[in-house]
């Protein structure tokens, strides 16, 4: 049932998905080696996070955690699409709190970027962190 | 006989320990699952998991959780 449910949410104008937030700006996408170094300062930053992805405008993964890297993009944007799904309006970001652990997701300047922690992670701090690193990652620092 | 100086310290300081403890474990306690959405200009909302949209977005969310694995830290690149 719930299989269902996602598979609904994938086939929902997914299309296009990291390009309806408002602040699209980005012009070129960043390279996979600056977008990978962000990642690896975000690991060090945060010692609860288990994996975490950055999307570029399209949905591409510029880089992620070990893992699969197309998981990483078709889940990602499930679960972006589930998140406007549900008011019908572009969310900013998301948190999800489970028994498992906690998902984040963002949007900031025309990039996307997702990160699974251990539980009771310092939610607002982490957010904090990967929206300056979206900011300087679209600023080409 | 009034108790001595370092006994005073000692049971103040155990009596914010115990208090601190306290506080994680009703922190652990209150903290159930929840999904929360934000939008811009600092607008939230959190969706129930009983609720259709909850429960696709604690779906979604246990697949990433399950693609991110247990800890991975200090390797990155698509």
């Amino acid at each position: 049932m719930t299989t269902v449910m996602i598979q609904e949410a994938r086939a929902r104008d997914t299309v296009g998905i990291f390009t309806q937030m408002a602040d699209a700006s980005t012009t070129a996408p960043p390279s996979g080696e600056s977008a990978a170094a962000a990642l690896e300062f975000l690991g060090e930053m945060s010692p609860d996070l288990r994996g975490a992805a950055i999307l570029g405008p399209e949905g591409e993964v510029l880089a992620a955690t070990e893992g699969e890297a197309e998981r990483w993009r078709e889940d990602a944007a499930a679960l972006l699409a589930v998140a406007d799904g549900a008011e019908d309006a572009p969310v900013e970001q998301v948190h999800i709190a489970t028994e498992q652990g906690e998902v984040f997701a963002i949007r900031n300047a025309g990039l996307a970027a997702v990160a699974v922690t251990d539980r009771f992670a310092l939610a607002s701090l982490l957010l904090f962190d990967m929206r300056s690193m979206l900011r300087e990652l679209a600023g080409g620092r | 006989m009034p108790p001595k100086p370092h006994r005073i310290l000692l049971d103040r300081v155990s009596v914010y320990a115990d208090e601190a403890a306290a506080f994680m474990r009703r922190r652990r306690i209150s903290r159930r699952p929840f999904a929360r959405l934000y939008y811009p200009h600092g607008r939230s909302a959190d969706h129930a998991e009983d609720s259709r949209s909850g429960a696709e977005l604690f779906v979604a969310a246990g697949r990433l959780i399950e693609v991110a694995g247990k800890k991975q830290k200090g390797k990155a690149g698509a």
